[in-house]
């Protein structure tokens, strides 16, 4: 690391010293990545490769490469760099994330309550995550508007929200929603019951909803053709905000990304979908995907599951780790998510384990965790895998991802340094210090009366 | 003022044979008690609008300051109040608070309102309780034409805890809910409600707290639609009354609805709206929402408005900043270790004044619901010696909240024609000493203040909770700001903010946090109630079974973390 490389490093240490500092407006300056293994996901491993990283995009690939005026070289000799991890479904960052007092809660954006401080964003880039798309949660039928965050800790939320991305929206099918395990205690807290208790319900919630968002829709066409001919003295029709994310998925504008395990309830929503003329973008978790793979393949859906959860409910009986293979080998352009703050940080195993069940190509394995998260979320052309004119989202590894025994040591985003393994180690000692000076001053102050 | 022209009224009345109503009687006999003409003499005045005098005389006559300088002279009918020793401030103002509600009337608020439906014209949830604004078609909490006016009892026990501290005018808005009301700024007491009121309404009041009732909005995320979907509702509702009046034949006449009807003002931008918010993530939302619908917005809470301080200066937001500076809370040895960002928010707490003057963010001081009310000027003095000047604390209690209400043409200074609220101090303001009010003219003497109130949550609790995968202990560090719970849970299931918490006056509380189960992350709900020393409740996840826990915080006395060091 040269001097040049230290505002990031100041600005993150700020950032977690509670500090939510006004973006560094400096320029950040090129680095020459030199003499790794590049794992390149979409064009195969180059041994021996450098790395051009300049104003935010990978700018050259290739070897001997010389550093132009003023970069910052890191010498990855024995070294691997990755694309950045996407993390197809996450709930960091969101202080809500459920509003499951009703059945269809479109009108909520996970945007609103993004909270750019949280912790989870520094220990996933830790794990070489640089993506994540923030899920409403399972608690009904129809949930919020999701975000999709780059991981640039320290910044403006603004600075974070990925531009381009398509916006999405939270679907929820089965167990979470029936609540059969809620329902009794909820009402025996006096509150009030909430339609559906079954899945039969679930499917009508679905219909009931779309065909008032084609009603709506029609109602602001009409009203927007008599504008057109000329018409005055029209009062528009209301906004309505429930149904207004349900129109821009029936026209295609916001992808469906449905949490599901059971292949009967993906069957029924794919079939919903298809009666109202939409694409259900991704299956989240679908863990019975396997057994309709051709059928998933066949609506253009993808899959966004996890590497090895079986049986923790009810509903997950059937799942087995080969889903994913199974269902890439039918042309599901399929995912591996967490789910989690603390598996987010290890998602370069559960890849790994891609290759042990179902013999999955180390290229194929990568992409779960990469390229075809990029794909689900709309955002392939700028991230997803190294390829010159796309985003500098890397991450140096100290071996091969796919093993055990590495780990993250430095994660950019934009060509900027979020993670450093050995920043972090002196900012422990920083945070130390802080810690007990602010401890001694407060001890002399009064307790809680 | 009126009550000063109730004796002519009763004598009238009187001689005529009629028998007074209740109320006037009442006012005949403060009125025959309380001389109209004070002179304070011999005083150090600190006008704040002009130069200190050190040594003069103030005059009040009829509720107003009649005459003020070095060389003034105390008029012969006057009751003579020797200020030797003592120094004459303009009356504090309390930028924001809750004043003036008989207690139970903000929680019953809060509770009323079960079923209130979401999305649009939700039906009317008015099932027990005190109902909030009548015949609204909204639920309770989502009511923005309920007014602080209408609610603000006389009652002289509601003010004694603020008037130790020195307060004597106050802005107060309706205390629960999402769009909570108008808020008023009133006299800290007054022969009736009606006489108490300074202005109003000065301001629409919005707090992000969700509904408590299991209704929509249960959750941050919910709330931010509904305030957006009433705003635009409003924004609709005014088209479509217009187009009515304009030419109601044939058209369907279009719904009256009060709470659309009191926003009119809101979106005009004649009206501000006073949004609470604490940490900057909060100031940040609340402001990308005004400036969504353009409002006006005025912040308060704002507890680190100094790491927004640029934007709150360049979109020109005034900050009614809270005095309520968290204390240490008293934990168990085998609690977990505040974390190190509450620990820095409590410790630089009285830094952030200085940080916000130096700016050039106009803020003024308010209670932040506070409870001891010696904090109100030990804190004010501690951003005195945090950074702040001593004058631009005082202006800070004084002007500054008058300014920023838009009641500084009739308080906030000691001006000849101003009314005549004064904080009468032995010593310097800060070193809160206070010696005696003037409220409206009035004479006030101040009552020492029996000690605070323990705060029923306040502090670090450590929990056990039974979740089907077993026993999780877990440390909650908890703060109460007015209705509001701030702080984290940490241990056995992993380390979150709380989010979404509120308190209610019958120790309920809820609140929401990520946690870890079965290796996921999940948000639970806590549902509980607080009785003595004690939690317990149910944590809800979705997908798992309900969740009871119980906990227990350790006893205020002989507090602070033992035996356990810093990590």
């Amino acid at each position: 690391m040269t001097l040049r490389a230290f505002p990031a490093a100041l600005a993150l240490v700020a950032a977690t010293a509670g500090a939510q500092q006004p973006a560094a407006t400096a320029k950040v300056g090129p680095t020459l990545i030199k003499n790794a293994t590049v794992l390149t996901v979409t064009k195969g491993r180059l041994e021996n490769t450098d790395l051009l990283l300049q104003n935010g995009k990978i700018a050259q690939i290739g070897k001997n490469l010389s550093a132009p005026a003023g970069a910052t070289v890191i010498d990855a000799t024995g070294k691997y760099v990755m694309p950045g991890i996407i993390d197809p479904h996450s709930h960091s960052m969101a202080d809500a994330i459920n509003e499951g007092s009703l059945s269809v809660t479109s009108m909520v954006r996970i945007r609103d309550v993004l909270n750019p401080t949280d912790i989870n964003i520094y220990r996933q880039l830790a794990g070489g995550v640089t993506t994540i798309n923030v899920l409403h949660g399972s608690a009904n039928t129809i949930g919020g508007q999701n975000a999709v965050v780059k991981l640039k800790y320290g910044k403006d939320l603004d600075e974070m929200l990925f531009p381009g991305a398509t916006p999405g929206i939270k679907f929820a099918l089965g167990e979470n929603v029936t609540r059969k395990n809620s329902q009794q205690a909820a009402q025996a807290q006096g509150q009030p019951l909430r339609y559906p208790a079954t899945r039969m319900g679930q499917e009508e919630v679905l219909r009931d909803a779309f065909t008032r968002a084609r009603d709506y829709k029609a109602t602001w066409d009409d009203y927007n053709a008599r504008v057109a001919k000329g018409e005055k003295n029209l009062v528009p029709p209301e906004h309505d905000l429930e149904l207004d994310p349900l129109v821009e998925v029936l026209e295609g504008k916001r992808f469906v990304h449905a949490h599901s395990y059971r292949a009967d309830e993906m069957l029924m929503l794919l079939n919903i979908a298809k009666e109202f003329g939409f694409t259900v973008r991704t299956l989240q978790h679908g863990l019975e995907g396997y057994k309709i793979a051709s059928e998933i393949s066949q609506a253009g859906t993808g899959l966004s599951t996890f590497a090895d959860e079986w049986s923790y409910k009810i509903e997950a009986y059937d799942a087995i780790p080969y889903n994913t293979a199974i269902a890439m080998r039918h042309g599901v352009v399929t995912t591996v998510n967490s789910d989690s703050d603390e598996r987010a940080r290890r998602l370069n195993i559960d890849a790994a384990k891609m290759m042990r069940y179902g013999g999955l190509s180390e290229d194929s394995a990568l992409k779960t965790i990469t390229y075809n998260g990029a794909v689900q979320l709309g955002i392939e052309k700028k991230v997803g895998s190294i390829e010159t004119g796309k985003d500098a989202d890397v991450v140096i590894w100290s071996g091969n991802p796919l093993s055990v025994y590495s780990i993250a040591e430095t994660t950019f985003i934009d060509g900027e340094i979020f993670f450093d393994i050995k920043r972090d180690q002196a900012k422990r000692e920083e945070m130390a210090k802080e810690r007990a000076a602010l401890e001694a001053a407060d001890r002399r102050r009064p307790v809680v009366p | 003022m009126n009550t000063r022209r109730f004796p002519t009224t009763i004598f009238a009345m009187t001689a005529l044979g009629l028998a007074p109503p209740v109320a006037a009687q009442i006012g005949v006999q403060r009125s025959r008690n309380v001389p109209a003409v004070y002179a304070i003499t011999n005083a150090r005045i600190v006008p704040v609008s002009g130069p200190v005098i050190d040594k003069g005389t103030i005059v009040v006559r009829d509720g107003l300051i009649a005459a003020v300088g070095a060389n003034t002279q105390a008029p012969s009918d006057a009751r003579i109040v020797d200020g030797t020793g003592l120094t004459v401030y303009p009356g504090i103002i309390d930028g924001n608070s809750t004043f003036g509600y008989p207690s139970g009337g903000a929680s019953q608020a809060a509770d009323a309102g079960r079923g209130g439906r979401g999305g649009r014209g939700g039906a009317p949830a008015q099932q027990g309780g005190p109902a909030g604004a009548p015949n609204s078609l909204h639920p309770v909490g989502l009511q923005p034409e309920l007014a602080a006016a209408d609610l603000v009892r006389p009652e002289e026990d509601l003010f004694t805890g603020p008037q130790s501290a020195g307060i004597t005018a106050a802005l107060t808005a309706p205390p629960s809910g999402i769009f909570r009301g108008l808020s008023a700024v009133i006299q800290l007491g007054g022969s009736s409600a009606q006489a108490m009121i300074v202005k109003t309404p000065v301001a629409e009041h919005i707090a992000f707290t969700p509904l408590r009732n299991g209704g929509f909005p249960n959750s941050l995320l919910g709330v931010f639609a509904a305030l957006r979907q009433e705003l635009l509702d409003a924004q609709h509702y005014a088209l479509e009354q217009a187009a009515y009046a304009k030419n109601p034949r044939g058209m369907r006449k279009p719904e009256t609805d009060p709470s659309l009807e009191a926003l009119q003002p809101v979106l005009a931008r004649t009206l501000p709206v006073v949004m609470q918010a604490s940490t900057a993530r909060e100031i940040e939302r609340a402001l990308d929402l005004a400036k969504e619908f353009n409002l006006r917005v005025i912040l308060a809470g704002g507890e680190e408005a100094d790491e927004v301080a640029a934007r709150l200066k360049a979109e020109n937001v005034p900050v009614l900043l809270s005095l309520n500076f968290q204390r240490r809370p008293t934990a168990s040895a085998d609690a977990d270790p505040e974390p190190l960002r509450m620990l820095r928010a409590r410790v630089d707490a009285p830094k952030l004044a200085g940080k916000l003057a130096q700016a050039g963010v106009k803020f003024a001081f308010a209670d932040g619901g506070l409870s001891t009310w010696s904090d109100y000027l030990g804190n004010a003095s501690r951003t005195a010696e945090n950074g702040l000047s001593a004058d631009q604390a005082v202006r800070a209690l004084t002007l500054t909240p008058a300014e920023i209400l838009g009641v500084s043409d009739r308080l906030g200074t000691i001006e000849v024609g101003k009314i005549a609220n004064l904080t009468v101090t032995r010593g310097d303001l800060l070193a809160g000493h206070v010696a005696h009010l003037f409220i409206d003219g009035s004479l006030v003497e101040v009552r020492a203040q029996t000690t605070a109130a323990a705060s029923a949550i306040t502090g670090a609790w450590t929990l056990t909770v039974t979740t089907d995968e077993g026993d999780r202990q877990v440390t909650a560090t908890l703060q109460q700001v007015g209705d509001q719970l701030r702080g984290t849970i940490q241990g056995a299931m992993g380390s979150s903010p709380i989010n979404n918490g509120s308190i209610a006056a019958d120790g309920s509380v809820k609140f929401s946090a990520t946690v870890t189960m079965a290796g996921g992350t999940e948000e639970a709900t806590f549902t509980g109630t607080i009785a003595a020393n004690v939690m317990r409740g149910t944590m809800a996840v979705v997908g798992h079974p309900q969740s009871p826990f119980i906990g227990s915080r350790p006893e205020a006395a002989g507090g602070g973390r033992r035996g356990r060091p810093p990590q």
